[in-house]
């Protein structure tokens, strides 16, 4: 049956078992992904799915419940699971629900036109990656993934409040990587886009800057250990911003779990760093006019010149620090409980292009990936020490490539090290973490361990 | 689930544009998952994953769609939409499905959805307490509390129809030691395919304060010194070391694309000749173990690498059509929202003849790695990296001192050579693997083993 039908027959099945509030997080969602591999279609697979949450207040508590299919089996389920789970919770922590606001901010992130590129095309398309990879180098030995995907979401949200929202948004992603060998030499390169319009989409370009990353890799040796001045690409600022964003979460704060903490107002990072979180973003890929709970969205500095303006909050985190909802509160999927994260959330771009910041480097290091973020990086702590590559520069020209070589130090440390920013800011895409943007950065100093 | 009419039709609906091959799977999924922290409940989830995913081949072409709604009408619809990205005339005419019974061999007592909510917060709690009280430099304790009872519905054009039933339970610790300003968190997961009878057949509470142990030595530990040296790496989670760096480029994913550094070389010597490392689903009630995998096929033990030598991969049907090898049992995925591809199960080295002691008694100077935290690798360049989450410097035959924050990086099949001894403690650990089809359960294990030189990154400078 239809979502807003289901709702009423969930809220009235709720009603009858003594449920109190009870709101209903809907996500419906279409997508294609298409890979090329040696002139073939590869893989093709297309999708239509959909997804009910379902959260309720029973004797105080909330409870939660979730299914994917909206039939009378799920209506009895979500409301017994919901109320069995709201009978175990212990936490005191008081959780509002919202009756809706009076007016929401327009946000543009569907495009039509988009919709309209035909399956056809977007094979064309991958087919033109694999082909234009293997053209750019005569030393490329395969092209490992040739891609291109799209996807719509709608998210819909309704409770016995009164709210009832609903957001649409689509966009489309690529991908390409290529090995390159030379001798017994493999290195890879890859480079993703997300964009909701297709004319963002240039396959030769793509496939030349993948290639020619793996290329400039060849004969890379490691360095000796030690201290270098770094200067980190746009992806890899982007990859620490996005594993350590939790730090700025109201929730993590108040378990103790942001080092944060009583640090509003305070110089945390260099005075070149504002970091912004900006769901009105047009066509950004988390923009968004209302949270996972219903409150209207608003662009926000999280720091401004170095200070610590706010902490990303959702209503409980608000009420508990009493202030306003910043309208953080994030739904990871339909089966996930209200939590905190950014939108479209990225540190403001300098005036130095890329080449500039090379020579403003003069000596040290270009990392341009870090491998194990998920595993070697603390967002508790901020430690983290991570496998990397990139180029040695000396007298601000690049010397030869990099590998074999891990980086330490501290996220914190790293942001008050921040000597110089560039102009190239670019955003990776739709993420759990919502969308991270960064352009690329030049720090005092980071452990490198080598030779 | 479905019924043998409707399966027929929408298999047949599949190959009506030229495929030679299409597969339903359906699945019917009941989660948990329970979130306590220090002491309390935070949140409780109770779940339903319901769907259908159809795929079709031809020749080496594959195409999946999935779906949530499961009417006849529907799943014609998407049959034929998922059809239609393929173009020829029809190669197979007609089906005749033979119901196949399999053998269960991973017996489940307690099934989860029988306990109540209120039994399994009990577990956690005794969890929390243990580690909470273990030492005043706790300042917090995270548990987590998941089951998963999995019904999948396997048919396909060959005939093929099969169900099985996946039980999972598992509890996740994470105990934070303080220290000032310093935070160092510890994670233990034990898991297993089976129901509650897992809470009797291990000691939660054990587990909770080794989780708090660990976390405690770190946060009073010195930082690692960086540089190349001899690593020892202990048994039961340490053989994640051996599935990132090296099982990944044995999945035939990688493998038939020849974007493994382990692609044609099959008889030869790829590790040192104490290394055994095998693949086995078909281990009792272990977290990765199914009684089939997810293309129908019955799971078994596959040597992957024998005294050093290298003697299979693991794979599942797609890639074995191009590589012209047969499955293995291999093939897995997170959900009916996943095509499914070659994956590890059990994964482990086998145990050798070394005792721990006697490997830390002989060596000179080397970081221990009596934990492991994830990691990940480029299968076409066999380049690995993963954190130590509680290391020791061994000096002179003797554990040192606990040190923090290092990281392991380099070649899997260089780190495969370099094995030096390898130790008759073989124990395995669960984890969550994430890789194209999603993220699944599988075991890592090997016994402590001896590796003579590594990369090791960390924040101080070389001793």
């Amino acid at each position: 049956m239809d979502v807003r039908q289901f709702k009423d027959k969930v809220f009235q099945a709720g009603r009858e078992a003594g449920l109190e509030e009870m709101e209903i997080y809907a996500v419906s969602s279409k997508d294609l992904s298409i890979r090329v591999f040696q002139k073939e279609v590869d893989d093709y697979t297309l999708s239509v799915g959909q997804g009910v949450g379902f959260r309720a207040r029973f004797a105080g508590k909330i409870g939660y419940a979730y299914a994917e299919t909206l039939d009378e089996d799920s209506v009895y389920m979500l409301v017994e699971g919901a109320k069995a789970n709201a009978q175990i919770i212990d936490s005191e922590d008081e959780i509002v629900f919202f009756a809706g606001a009076e007016d929401y901010p327009t946000v543009k992130a569907y495009n039509p036109e988009l919709e309209q590129v035909t399956p056809e095309a977007k094979i064309e398309y991958a087919k033109e990656l694999e082909k234009e990879a293997f053209a750019a180098d005569e030393r490329v030995s395969l092209v490992n993934w040739a891609a291109v995907g799209y996807r719509e979401v709608e998210a819909y949200i309704a409770n016995t409040l009164g709210l009832e929202q609903s957001f649409s948004r689509n966009g489309a992603y690529t991908y390409v990587s290529a090995l390159v060998k030379e001798n017994e030499q493999v290195k890879s390169g890859g480079r993703s886009r997300y964009s909701n319009s297709w004319a963002d989409f240039n396959a030769r370009e793509l496939a030349k800057e993948a290639v020619g990353e793996a290329a400039s890799l060849l004969n890379a040796d490691t360095v000796k250990s030690g201290e270098y001045r770094v200067l980190l690409r746009y992806d890899v600022v982007r990859t620490f911003l996005a594993t350590f964003a939790s730090v700025f979460s109201a929730e993590a704060v108040q378990k103790g779990l942001s080092l944060l903490a009583g640090k509003l107002g305070e110089q945390i990072a260099s005075p070149l760093v504002t970091l912004i979180d900006d769901p009105l973003l047009e066509n950004g890929a988390a923009s968004t006019p209302f949270d996972g709970e219903g409150v209207p969205t608003r662009t926000k500095d999280v720091i401004a010149a170095g200070e610590l303006k706010t902490y990303l909050h959702n209503l409980k985190t608000a009420k508990k620090d009493g202030v306003e909802s910043t309208g953080n509160a994030s739904r990871a999927s339909f089966k996930s409980t209200v939590g905190i994260s950014p939108t479209n959330f990225y540190i403001k771009p300098g005036e130095l292009g890329y080449e500039e910041l090379v020579r403003e480097l003069g000596s040290g290091l270009i990392i341009i990936s870090v491998q194990g973020a998920h595993s070697g990086a603390n967002p508790v702590s901020g430690d983290f020490s991570l496998g990397a590559y990139g180029y040695l520069v000396e007298d601000g020209k690049i010397a030869r490539p990099v590998d074999q070589i891990t980086i330490a130090g501290n996220f914190f440390q790293l942001l008050q090290d921040v000597e110089a920013i560039g102009s190239d800011l670019e955003f990776g895409g739709p993420g759990m973490g919502g969308n991270v943007g960064a352009p690329s950065l030049i720090v005092t100093k980071l452990a490198v361990a080598g030779n | 689930m479905l019924s043998e009419r409707i399966v027929t039709d929408v298999l047949l609906a599949a190959l009506s544009t030229g495929g030679d091959f299409a597969e339903i799977f359906m699945e019917d999924t009941y989660n948990t998952s329970i979130s306590m922290i220090d002491g309390k409940v935070e949140q409780g989830v109770n779940g339903r994953d319901y769907g259908v995913g159809i795929r079709i081949y031809q020749g080496f072409r594959s195409v999946y769609a999935y779906t949530n709604n499961t009417s006849r009408e529907n799943l014609m619809k998407v049959a034929l939409e998922a059809a239609a990205a393929l173009a020829g005339s029809r190669q197979v005419q007609s089906i005749v499905l033979n119901r196949m019974c399999v053998e269960k061999f991973n017996p489940v007592r307690l099934e989860p959805q029988r306990v109540g909510q209120k039994e399994k917060v009990e577990v956690m709690k005794r969890a929390h307490n243990a580690a909470a009280n273990f030492h005043e430099q706790i300042s917090q304790v995270a548990i987590t509390y998941l089951d998963v009872d999995q019904s999948v519905f396997i048919a396909n054009s060959e005939g093929l129809m099969v169900d099985d039933r996946r039980i999972r339970t598992r509890l996740g610790i994470n105990a934070v030691a303080s220290k000032g300003n310093e935070k160092q968190s510890a994670f233990r997961g034990p898991g297993r395919h089976m129901g509650f009878e897992l809470y009797e057949q291990i000691d939660v509470e054990e587990i909770a304060r080794d989780a708090a142990q660990s976390a405690v030595t770190m946060v009073n530990a010195d930082y690692a010194p960086s540089g190349k040296y001899p690593v020892i790496i202990d048994n039961e989670f340490g053989g994640v070391i051996f599935h990132e760096a090296c099982g990944h480029g044995l999945e035939a994913t990688s493998v038939a694309k020849g974007a493994s550094v382990f692609a044609g070389k099959l008889g030869q010597k790829v590790a040192s000749e104490i290394v055994t490392a095998v693949d086995d689903g078909s281990i009792p009630n272990a977290w990765g173990s199914q009684n089939i995998d997810d293309e129908g096929f019955k799971t078994r033990r596959n040597v992957l690498i024998e005294n050093g030598i290298l003697k299979g991969y693991m794979i599942d049907r797609l890639n074995g059509r191009r590589m012209g090898m047969e499955p293995t049992g291999n093939s897995r995925r997170q959900s009916y929202k996943y095509a499914p591809t070659s994956r590890m199960t059990n994964t482990f080295i086998c145990a050798g003849e070394s005792t721990k002691e006697e490997i830390i008694a002989n060596t000179e100077y080397a970081l221990f790695a009596r934990r492991m935290g994830g990691g990940s690798v480029n299968p076409a360049t066999g380049e690995f990296n993963f954190a130590v989450a509680e290391g020791y410097i061994v000096r002179n035959g003797k554990i040192e001192k606990p040190v923090r924050g290092a990281t392991l990086i380099g070649k899997g099949s260089d780190v495969l050579l370099k094995i030096d001894m390898v130790g008759s403690n073989l124990a395995t650990g669960q984890g969550m693997c994430g890789s194209l089809s999603g993220s699944i359960p599988a075991d890592v294990g090997q016994p402590t083993i001896r590796v003579t030189e590594m990369t090791v990154g960390g924040r101080k400078e070389a001793e």
